[in-house]
């Protein structure tokens, strides 16, 4: 988590030598051919070494910020009579532009500042100096730690491009960086916002002008000291850097090449035609880690155009589409960052997959055979290459989920729990949102989930109050949090609603599952339903005032006290039995009750072949109450009505 | 995940152990014994899993490829042949190859190498190989570590004081280090029979093959799931945090997203038995609706549930497993910070549904989706000066476009301390302006020199003008007025 990529120190050289030229002209004035009569064209310009320089660490962070947004840091110094840091550490700091107008500030060095008390050392002690400064994310896991906090490790890297003298030069300034370390790690070790440096490595980049020899050597990694590692690179200014810089990136953040090819694109010229071209991107080398293991790398590879030092895997353009199936196969997603990020093919990919479109890439194969083993794709503004799996999974053909537990049941409350689900939605919040009681975002979520489940039955037979239009007002009020005043005289007209519609006689949607006959009669189904209500809002009684003022309610207008009711079913037990047979006539005409009885009825022809299953459903933990005795009495008594319908 | 058995089929497997009462077995028996009891274990608890059996002795041979029928395999059990000497390595890069072919390298297998102990003499034998195992060239190398995630288990139908008579325990130990430490040896404990060889898979059963029951919670509804693969711990920061995590039993649905993709590692949910289950009304919900359910695993370790159908109309529960951590996809933030939409004082989704707070934007763009300046190669720095120059010559109808294109240049052109660009640019436009025709709009010329004259000051590093922030406006001239359009 804190290796040596944890934290990069850029040291470039701002003194009066890195002004000098680096030799590569550039022609920018390039006149199309009917002007340029008599004209004389201009002079090429050529970067200064320090322009160079700064182009190429400026790339560098680019590429890193875009495959690494968060963890991976840069901290910037430019080093003349004396040090200029340009960022710090901190997470808002990372970013080209700011980085950019800092260097805009600092501007070119000046060829004529006394070159005698101008040195890159002034910045290389800063690095040192800097490395040792904790990050935000190292003083996060420390305190989260707490006693083996000491496990938060301290490495980091100093990369420092300068003009150098000689390899004496050279050796000077490992000698200073060496010794700073150890000075610094002494400072560090009394101090709370310093850490010791356990392993730095050094990259010394010597830039010299192009047709110059270079006065420097390169020179592999070596172990200076158990702490210090340094290595020495000389390039020539201009695309050389570039492109060692880029090789350098890449080693020092694991990451890979994967070269797009016929991309298929219109020309510029010739809006009719199109051709195919390549755009290559970085991206951590996990995502060739299939081809790394497989041994095809070598195979799927070839040299990169540009730096002819690494590979690159080339991949070929799909015809775009979006299956939704090759998704579910996706073992992994990284971040990407074009090498070449202006480019017209560039940007056209780029722009292509950032307004929402997806590119399958296919692996070149020599048998022929065609496999896609990755995906281009965008997600809230950044692409990410996409790794899917290209072999057999062990995924296939799984059972269907009507082959297991509770498979066979059909009357599941599917649409009320998708509108449960969109109601209980997560969005984010700002990182500061912790409500009164000290609760995340998340805690809340959870919390809702709690309330709003505390009773739910699962299927449409369990429940009379969630198959009534007239109960939703009050079904929705009461798993709130809080009521108001005015949520309570909406529960309040609920009942009064229900009470009305008990005096009116209207019919109510009662399960007939697990009844023989036609069901309960009128009263009993309101009893039914004010005692499920009442289960309901029992439940949230606990919560407020407000809500055991709807109890309350409930309480005073329901139709009979429980104990009364209790006496007149047994009575009425008997009388049951004695109509049955008359019965059985009426109960056609009397289905027609309310818009629910079709889905009851659906229910109802269920049950005939699944009988056995009747006393699963009446034992399960979310049946209300009523329904669990009211079946069981119906059922001694005989004679289901769908047989004399037909 | 999958299970590769690999079966000693070589001679000495078929020696007989001491005879304890009437029957008489070989170690083959034994076995097969073992084996038949884990085959039997996972037809009941795994069946859902993959199994190949491949038998070994010089030569190595696939009886069974994968797969999920149990019958095959124990039939395949019951009809084995006898063969001549234990040449390990070729079997175990016999396994490393079809474990490959079949499941690519991503894939964690299971190894199950059931042998006796005695592993060969001479070329060919597990000593030979691990003694030249330093000395390979590229294309033979030693078949461990496998490429792929494994475990290497070691049935030893021999008990322990046997293999450490010989240098066979040190050699099997040796192969579990090639293997990355990842796997385990298991040997008899007391005389070989039935009971022995019984004891010892079940200890691999427990170990290896123990069924993940768990419960998936959605506030008060329950449901009692198996999931497949099973999830195994997972080691994120061996230096930091080097307890590996694992997955906890309770499964705590947190709430649900709109997001459509999945990554990592998946994982099948499956259950048994008739009532009412939540998990049938989760998965109808679920894919009714297109959504998707968060769900938490443990401290900062999430995963999410779904509806996936295959091609054949059969839909399950599917659960995948985030990379462990508070903000495993980028797109979606920390999930600490993901809270009830009730709670929004606006609606995140739209009173119509028409909108998401999802995907949440990066604070920084990444640099493809920014118009930065990169003047690396030769042709990009001169894309952007034909730019300009083209926009100069249709001056004033492109005044705006003019003035932000050079601008663009001017700011990357200070950043990166190249003010002789900036000369140039102001050479060229001057230039620009002699070459106007007589037709020419008599702004064209105003704007030209103004635009050239600026870019010499911001060229000289005077503070007032080179400030990176100073952006040059276009000049106000009797012919603009007006035509505020034009302006920037």
């Amino acid at each position: 988590m804190f290796s040596v990529s944890h934290k990069t120190a850029f040291v470039v050289d701002h003194c009066p030598y890195m002004a000098e030229s680096s030799r590569q002209l550039i022609e920018c004035d390039m006149l199309t051919k009917s002007r340029s009569q008599g004209v004389i064209p201009l002079a090429p310009v050529s970067k200064s070494l320090w322009t160079c320089a700064i182009e190429c660490s400026m790339e560098y962070c680019r590429i890193l910020f875009d495959v690494y947004p968060t963890w991976k840091l840069v901290n910037y110094i430019v080093s003349d009579s004396e040090v200029h840091i340009l960022n710090s550490w901190k997470q808002e700091d990372q970013n080209t532009h700011e980085l950019m107008a800092a260097l805009a500030a600092v501007g070119p060095p000046n060829p004529r500042q006394d070159p005698e008390c101008c040195s890159v050392l002034h910045g290389l002690v800063a690095a040192v100096e800097s490395l040792c400064k904790i990050t935000e994310y190292q003083h996060e896991s420390r305190t989260t730690l707490m006693d083996t906090a000491d496990r938060v490790a301290n490495r980091g890297r100093i990369i420092c491009l300068t003009n150098a003298k000689s390899d004496t030069h050279v050796r000077m300034l490992e000698d200073c960086v060496l010794e700073t370390i150890q000075e610094q790690n002494k400072r560090a070790a009394g101090s709370d916002r310093l850490m010791p440096i356990q392993q730095c490595e050094l990259v010394l980049v010597h830039i010299y002008p192009q047709g110059e020899e270079t006065l420097v050597s390169d020179r592999q990694k070596k172990e200076l000291s158990s702490m210090l590692s340094s290595e020495v690179h000389s390039v020539r200014a201009g695309r050389y850097l570039a492109s060692k810089l880029n090789v350098l990136v890449q080693q020092h953040f694991d990451l890979a090449s994967t070269t797009i090819t016929n991309i298929p694109m219109k020309e510029e010229q010739h809006a009719n035609t199109s051709a195919n071209y390549d755009v290559e991107l970085l991206h951590h080398r996990d995502a060739h880690m299939e081809f790394i293991k497989s041994g095809d790398l070598h195979m799927a590879g070839s040299t990169s155009r540009d730096s002819g030092l690494k590979e690159t895997v080339t991949l070929k353009w799909c015809t775009p589409r979006t299956n939704s199936v090759e998704l579910h196969y996706c073992t992994g997603a990284y971040r990407i960052s074009p090498v070449d990020v202006n480019s017209r093919p560039s940007s056209c990919l780029t722009n292509f997959l950032l307004n929402g479109r997806s590119v399958l890439l296919e692996q070149p194969r020599k048998s022929g055979s065609k496999v896609i083993s990755h995906m281009l794709s965008s997600h809230g503004g950044e692409i990410f290459l996409h790794v899917l799996n290209s072999t057999r999974s062990t995924l296939e053909d799984p059972p269907s989920i009507s082959e297991g537990c509770g498979g066979r049941v059909t009357d599941y409350r599917i649409t009320d729990f998708g509108e449960f689900m969109r109601e209980n939605r997560l969005t984010p919040f700002p990182d500061s949102m912790i409500d009164a009681a000290g609760r995340t975002p998340v805690e809340r979520a959870k919390s809702q989930l709690e309330r709003y489940t505390r009773y739910w039955p699962m299927i449409i037979s369990q429940t009379t109050i969630f198959n009534m239009q007239a109960v939703v007002p009050l079904a929705n009020l009461i798993v709130k949090d809080t009521l108001t005043d005015e949520d309570v005289l909406t529960c309040q007209k609920t009942v009064y609603n229900l009470v009305d519609m008990e005096r009116k006689s209207d019919p109510l949607p009662i399960s007939t599952v697990g009844s023989r006959g036609k069901g309960p009669k009128r009263d009993e189904q309101y009893r039914i339903m004010w005692n499920e209500l009442e289960t309901l809002v029992k439940a949230h009684v606990g919560t407020s005032e407000r809500h055991q003022r709807v109890l309350e309610c409930i309480s005073a207008c329901r139709s009979k006290p429980p104990e009364e009711e209790e006496r007149k079913k047994r009575g009425r037990k008997r009388e049951d039995k004695e109509d049955k047979t008359e019965k059985n006539g009426k109960d056609t005409e009397e289905k027609g009750w309310t818009t629910d009885s079709e889905r009851l009825k659906g229910v109802m022809e269920r049950e005939k072949d699944e009988q056995s299953e009747c006393e699963i459903i009446k034992d399960s933990p979310d049946s209300p109450e009523p329904l669990n005795k009211k079946p069981r009495l119906a059922t001694e008594e005989q004679q289901p009505p769908e047989k004399s319908k037909e | 995940m999958p299970t590769a058995v690999l079966l000693d089929s070589s001679l000495s497997m078929t020696r007989p152990v001491s005879v304890e009462g009437s029957e008489e077995f070989q170690r083959k028996n034994l076995a097969v014994h073992g084996l038949t009891m884990l085959f039997e274990h996972m037809a009941t608890n795994y069946r859902l899993e993959f199994t190949s059996l491949v038998s070994f002795s010089s030569l190595w041979e696939v009886l069974v490829p994968f797969t999920r029928d149990y019958n095959t395999l124990q039939e395949a059990l019951n009809n084995l042949e006898d063969y001549d000497k234990t040449c390990l390595e070729a079997a175990l890069q016999g396994v490393s190859n079809i474990v490959q072919q079949e499941w690519g390298t991503s894939c964690p297998c299971q190894v199950v190498l059931v042998t006796d102990g005695a592993l060969g003499i001479g070329r060919g034998s597990l000593r030979h190989s691990l003694q030249t195992v330093k000395q390979r060239v590229e294309d033979k190398k030693f078949p461990l570590p496998f490429p792929f995630p494994s475990k290497l288990y070691v049935m030893c139908i021999a008990n322990a004081e046997e293999l450490q008579a010989t240098d066979s325990m040190d050699n099997l130990e040796q192969l579990i280090n090639l293997n990355g430490g990842e796997g385990q040896i298991y040997t008899m404990e007391g005389p070989l029979c039935l009971k022995s060889v019984q004891s010892m898979f079940g200890k691999l059963i427990d170990q290896a093959y123990s069924p993940f029951h768990a419960v998936l919670r959605c506030g008060n509804l329950t449901s009692d799931v198996q999931v497949f693969p099973r999830p195994e711990p997972v080691t994120i920061d061996e230096e930091v945090d080097p307890m590996p995590r694992t997955v906890q039993t309770e499964g705590d649905e947190i709430g649900t997203g709109a997001t459509d993709d999945t990554e990592e590692e998946t994982s099948t949910n499956q259950m048994a038995g008739k009532s009412p289950n939540f998990c049938v009304l989760l998965h109808g919900s679920l894919k009714v609706e297109g959504m998707v359910a968060l769900v938490q695993l443990g401290p900062d370790w999430f995963g999410m549930l779904y509806s996936q159908a295959d091609s054949k109309k059969k839909s399950n529960l599917m659960m995948s497993l985030f990379e462990p951590g508070s903000e495993p996809l980028p797109w979606l933030g920390r999930i600490s910070q993901l809270g009830p939409a009730s709670d929004a004082a606006e609606n995140p989704y739209g009173e119509d549904d028409s909108k998401s707070p999802f995907p949440i934007q990066p604070k920084h763009k990444r640099s493809y989706a920014q118009n930065v300046t990169v003047w690396i190669k030769a042709s990009g720095l001169q894309t952007d000066v034909q730019k300009i120059l083209r926009n100069a010559r249709k001056l004033p109808e492109k005044t705006q476009t003019f003035y932000k294109e050079l601008n663009r240049l001017r700011k990357a052109a200070l950043a990166f301390g190249f003010w002789e660009l900036l000369k140039s640019m102001a050479e060229l436009l001057e230039r620009e302006c002699t070459l106007l025709s007589d037709s020419a709009h008599p702004d064209a010329a105003f704007q030209l020199s103004h635009a050239a004259q600026q870019l010499k000051l911001a060229s000289s590093g005077d503070s007032k003008y080179a400030a990176y922030e100073h952006n040059i406006t276009p000049m106000l001239t009797d012919f603009s007025g007006g035509g505020g359009a034009d302006r920037i």
